[in-house]
Order: structure tokens, then C-alpha cells, then sequence
């Protein structure tokens, strides 16, 4: 059985780096590497940017799941209920007709309309879930460092750190490491 | 990774990918877009005319009589709805089922998706001969009594199919489109305009990509929740695409017009949709890699892959046809008997045998590796099953109708200037947005195209 907390863990959200240090790194393979040892190194806040989405990255992250396909299911239920509902209310008592001899309340004909708003209403839900929990929508946004768009790879660290600890951290793994602007 | 995905490798740096797919976009169209362009909008202005002429002395202007009342409208509203058909395909279930050579022509597929559906709704709506009330076909609470739509017709179960499809596909589009607007955006802040009118345009384009974008960049936590909800849109997408050309088919096969009143509807409707729009993503992707310098990216094998989708959806429909027939013929019913042999041998015979030819017969041009291996026969043959798509549609509509159980209400036919203009001011009217898009947005969905190179390494997408 999945528990609350489970589903809470599974919504983390987009952060805005703030403050702290970011690090260009080298290739994929180095920016796995390292997540997992900032991971380890038991860092709160932190977060990698890449120009096209890396599964590995989520487990060396130590993400859970997405919960987004919750929220889906959640949409599709709402809508398939509604729109069954609303056609079997207008139906049987806003405007009972009888259509070709068939009752009022004759349910497989809904079933198309009710198949149509199911999927309407789960693209919706969709879609709002992941513009909220990645934050889109603030386009004076920019990102860390140009080149994660490109082809470039790149981790911000938020804890508190000085720079040589980074450095130690990351050893043999990064280009650069700049202090985040503000 | 096998040796056969290895094929669609382009095996080139991340950023070159970016520069052959973005750098177009970031200089002034060519002469030849801007005569193509002139030439879309020329029939822009026809299509929009003569639908406000229609508006003012009524739908009489078209062929449209006692007999046969749906004309040319419905026969165009059926061919870009169909049309509109492989976009989704390519990007929901051929995503589903990992098929890799999807990845370079997904985004050009789902604009045309778009465009075509964008071009179908126009003509329904038109149809309506007063097209300010279409507003009654949304059940809503009104003062006008308790007046609610029929949820029995088949027509409204369109309605609520069409605006589904067209709403689901935008969204499926535009979000797969948010990462490689952020590209663009990266990319255009180093880039400078030589005159003033440039800079001008340029800024507006910075600030158009820039809200598009929606503040896109990059980050991990992000991604996961989008790969997330790409998954999601692809699998609620597939049953989608059925269920539209479905219900378009129940307009037809609900009713008791011989022809029409066919079980076989469904599945021959979306094999047919499958089939012309493939079709066209194969017309437009090989003017587009001539045109584009795309060649890398859509290759031969792309090329070849589509022709046998069309292949064997061509031999669905084909199989569709055979089998009204020995419906038609086993029903023992005499109205159903009669309208299959006017197909064969009425007045509407060329546009039968014309539909035979082009859908039937030219498919099999595709057993031939050395056929569908060569440009030109499969530019022909992209055309030709079109004409033939549209046809079918003809086919279907017009010679059910004009002859149905009573014989003095009989009719022909006959189109008029204005139905033909219609039907090309839509082909203006779908390559305008079509023109607008390939100078306006990457046809190639980048971000997705790297995340392939990448391979086993950085899986994404789904794979």
C-alpha cells in the first residue's frame, strides 16, 4: 500500500539555485558520477542540468518516483465520472426525452463522450502537475550555465560549502566551478 | 545497443545536431519559401472568400442538393481529419512501441497533425451555413430552456472527439517543444542582427522564444516529472487516435443510408486515416530534407520505414473494400446489393475505379526494395495514394447518396467552381501554418534526437 508520505516524496519540485556553487562538468558519465557523491556526501540541496533528459540520473540523485501518473489517474477518474454523470443528470432529470425508443437513462451511448472527456481531463491534469512541480511558466528564468540547452552538463550545490570543499568533492570530474549570481 | 538501431545513429556532437536543425532559423527565409509562402496565402484569401460569400448568399453557391447533402465539405472534413491521423501515430504509438526512427520526423508529423486538424474543423463548421451558432453544440446551462444536446447523435460525439484530439495534440506537441525553445533561446542571445529592421525582429523573436519557453532550463528535477508526463500524453494519445476516426465513421455507419450502415467502419476508417497520413508526412519530409539540408537526419531508411506502414495499411483498406463488397453481396439485401454495383458500373464509376487505382494498386509498388529506396517513386506514389484517399471519401459520401431507397428523389451530383476552390484554398490554408511553422520552430525534435545519440549511456525518453 503506498502511503501519503510516499506520494509526497514522489513530488519533489524544482528549486531555484539561489545561492552556492555551480559546477560545469566534463561529460554525462562525470555528471553521474557525481550526483551520486553529493548524493552520498548527504547534501540537501542540489540539483543537475542537462541538455536532454538521463534515467540513471534520478537513482544517483536518490530521487524517488515521479507521482505525476497519480495525479493523471486522478484527472482521468474526475473526468470520465463527470462526464457520465452529467449526461445521466441531463438525461433522466433535466430534459428526460426518448430517442428512438430507447429510455432516457441508456448508458452505452455516453460511453464515447465519457471516453473523450477522460482523456481530456487526464491531458489537463497532466500537464498542470508538471508545470507546477517543475515551475515553468517564469520565463525571465535563465539557466545556470548557457550551455546545459547544448550540450553542456552542469550541478548546483545550495548547502553551505566553501570552494575548496567542492573541489575535493568533485576532484577529477569538473571544468569550472563559479559561485552562483544572483 | 543492436545493430540495427545503429542505423538511425547520425553519430555527430551535440552541438552540431543543434546547428544543422536551429541555424535555419536564424537567418531570413529563401526566395523559394517566400514564393511557396505567396502562393499559401494566396489560397488563404481564396479559401476565407469564398466561405464569406457562402456566409452571404447561403450554401447554395456549392453543389450540395436534395439527395446528396453532404458534398464536398465532408468529403475534405473526412481527408484532413485523416490526414491528421499519422502525427499522433508517430508520436504516441510508435513511441510506445520504441520504435527509434521515429525521433527525426515525430515533430514535423505532429505540426502537420495540427494543421490538418486546424483545416478539417474549418469545414463542419461551415457546413453549418450559420457558423456563429456553434456555440449550441456545447452542453452547457442555458436560458433556453432545459435545452440540452442529443448525447445520441454521433455528430456530437464528434464534436467532443475533434476538440479532444486537437486539444491533447497541441499540448503533446507544445511541451515537446519546451526544451529545444530553450536551445533556442541559449542560442540566440549570442547572436546579433547586421540591420535595423534585423534587430528589430530579432528582439521580437527573443521575446516570442523567450515566453514560450515558459523558463525552461534543464534541471534534472524537471525532467523526470516531463519524461513523466510524455509517457503519460503517449499512452492516453493512442487510444485516442482510434477513437476519433472511429467516431468519424459512426457519422456514417450509425445511419441507414446503404453503403454506409457497415459494421467493417471503424477499423477501415482509421486504416485509411493511418494510410493518407503517412502519405503526407512522406510528401512533405522529402520536400523538407531537399529543402532543409536534412538528409542526415531523415534518411533512406526513414524514407522506407513509412513506405511499408503505407504498405501495409494500404493492404487494410484494400481489404476493407473487398469486404463490402461480400457483405453487400452475402446481406441478400437489394439496396445494399444495388449501391455497390452503381459504384462498379454508375455514373460515379471513374471516381471508384479512379480510388481502386490509387489505393489499391499503387501500394504494391512497395514490395520492391528498389522502389521504395528511390525518392521520386515514393514522392509519386505519397501523391498519388493521396488522390486517392480523397477519392475514397467521394466515394463513399456521393455515390451513397445519390441514389438511396427511392428512385424519383434521385439525383447527380455535379460540383461547382466554388467546392473546387474550397478544396484548394485548403491545401493554402493547411501550407500556410505548415510554412509559418518550418521557419518559426525546429522541425526536428532536438533535445529527444541527443537523448538517442546518447544511448545506453543517458536513457531517456522512455527507452
Amino acid at each position: 500500500m503506498t502511503s501519503f508520505e510516499d506520494v509526497k516524496k514522489g513530488l519533489y519540485r524544482y528549486e531555484e539555485p539561489d545561492k552556492g556553487w555551480v559546477i560545469v562538468i566534463k561529460d554525462a558519465e562525470s555528471l553521474i558520477k557525481g550526483a551520486e557523491k553529493v548524493r552520498d556526501a548527504g547534501i540537501k540541496r542540489f540539483d543537475c542540468f542537462t541538455p536532454f533528459p538521463i534515467h540513471n540520473l534520478q537513482e544517483a540523485m536518490g530521487l524517488s518516483r515521479s507521482w505525476v501518473p497519480f495525479i493523471s489517474a486522478i484527472g482521468a477518474l474526475t473526468g470520465g465520472t463527470f462526464a457520465f454523470s452529467s449526461m445521466t443528470w441531463i438525461d433522466t432529470s433535466s430534459w428526460p426525452r426518448i430517442i428512438g425508443g430507447k429510455p432516457p437513462f441508456s448508458w452505452p451511448i455516453y460511453l464515447p463522450i465519457t471516453f473523450e472527456l477522460t482523456v481530456l481531463f487526464t491531458a489537463f491534469a497532466t500537464l498542470g502537475i508538471t508545470l507546477y512541480l517543475g515551475r515553468l511558466g517564469k520565463s525571465s528564468r535563465r539557466p545556470v550555465v548557457n550551455t546545459v540547452t547544448s550540450d553542456g552538463f552542469a550541478i548546483w550545490i545550495g548547502d553551505d560549502m566553501s570552494k575548496s570543499d567542492v573541489e575535493k568533492l568533485l576532484q577529477g570530474l569538473y571544468t569550472d566551478i563559479n559561485p552562483v549570481k544572483v | 545497443m543492436s545493430a540495427l538501431e545503429n542505423v538511425y545513429n547520425i553519430g555527430k556532437p551535440d552541438r552540431e545536431i543543434d546547428n544543422d536543425i536551429l541555424k535555419p532559423l536564424e537567418s531570413f527565409p529563401t526566395k523559394l519559401w517566400y514564393i511557396a509562402f505567396g502562393l499559401a496565402t494566396a489560397g488563404v484569401v481564396m479559401f476565407w472568400s469564398i466561405a464569406g460569400y457562402s456566409f452571404v448568399k447561403g450554401l447554395g453557391i456549392f453543389a450540395i442538393n436534395t439527395p446528396v447533402g453532404w458534398g464536398f465539405y465532408i468529403i475534405n472534413f473526412v481527408f484532413w481529419i485523416g490526414i491528421g491521423h499519422a502525427g499522433t501515430l508517430i508520436s504516441a504509438i510508435l513511441y510506445l512501441f520504441r520504435q527509434r526512427w521515429r525521433t527525426t520526423i515525430n515533430r514535423a508529423a505532429e505540426a502537420m497533425t495540427i494543421f490538418a486538424v486546424m483545416t478539417a474543423l474549418t469545414f463542419p463548421v461551415l457546413h453549418l451555413g450559420r457558423p456563429w451558432l456553434i456555440f449550441f453544440f456545447f452542453p452547457y446551462p442555458n436560458e433556453r430552456g432545459p435545452l440540452w444536446v442529443n448525447f445520441r447523435s454521433p455528430l456530437l460525439w464528434d464534436v467532443f472527439a475533434i476538440s479532444t484530439y486537437f486539444t491533447v495534440s497541441l499540448i503533446f506537441w507544445y511541451m515537446g517543444l519546451v526544451p529545444d525553445l530553450a536551445t533556442m533561446r541559449d542560442r540566440l542571445v549570442n547572436i546579433e542582427a547586421k540591420t535595423k529592421l534585423g534587430n528589430t525582429l530579432l528582439k521580437l523573436r527573443k521575446n516570442v522564444v523567450n515566453i514560450l519557453s515558459i523558463g525552461w532550463v534543464g534541471s534534472a528535477k524537471t525532467w523526470i516529472h516531463y519524461e513523466k508526463m510524455v509517457l503519460i500524453l503517449a499512452a492516453i494519445s493512442t487510444p485516442l487516435v482510434f477513437s476519433v476516426h472511429s467516431i468519424v465513421s459512426f457519422d456514417f455507419a450509425t445511419s441507414v443510408i446503404p453503403g454506409w450502415h457497415a459494421t467493417i467502419f471503424p477499423p477501415y476508417f482509421v486504416a485509411g486515416a493511418i494510410y493518407s497520413g503517412f502519405a503526407m508526412v512522406m510528401t512533405i519530409m522529402i520536400i523538407s530534407r531537399e529543402v532543409f539540408g536534412l538528409k542526415q537526419y531523415v534518411t533512406l531508411k526513414h524514407l522506407e520505414n513509412m513506405a511499408l506502414v503505407i504498405l501495409l495499411t494500404g493492404m487494410m483498406v484494400s481489404f476493407a473494400y473487398t469486404t463490402e463488397f461480400v457483405m453487400a453481396y452475402y446481406s441478400a439485401n437489394d439496396m445494399e446489393q444495388y449501391v455497390f454495383l452503381n459504384r462498379l458500373k454508375g455514373p460515379y464509376a471513374w471516381s471508384f475505379w479512379t480510388m481502386f487505382t490509387c489505393n489499391v494498386v499503387s501500394p504494391h509498388f512497395m514490395w520492391f526494395k528498389k522502389l521504395r529506396t528511390n525518392i521520386y517513386v515514393l514522392f509519386a506514389i505519397s501523391i498519388v495514394v493521396n488522390i486517392g484517399m480523397w477519392f475514397e471519401r467521394f466515394v463513399i459520401i456521393v455515390t451513397s447518396l445519390h441514389r438511396d431507397y427511392l428512385p424519383s428523389s434521385w439525383d447527380l451530383y455535379v460540383p461547382t467552381f466554388f467546392d473546387y476552390a474550397m478544396l484548394v484554398g485548403s491545401f493554402g490554408w493547411f501550407f500556410f501554418w505548415y510554412l509559418i511553422f518550418v521557419r518559426a520552430l525546429p522541425q526536428i525534435a532536438v533535445a529527444e534526437l541527443k537523448a538517442d545519440e546518447a544511448g545506453d549511456k543517458a536513457k531517456g525518453f522512455g527507452h
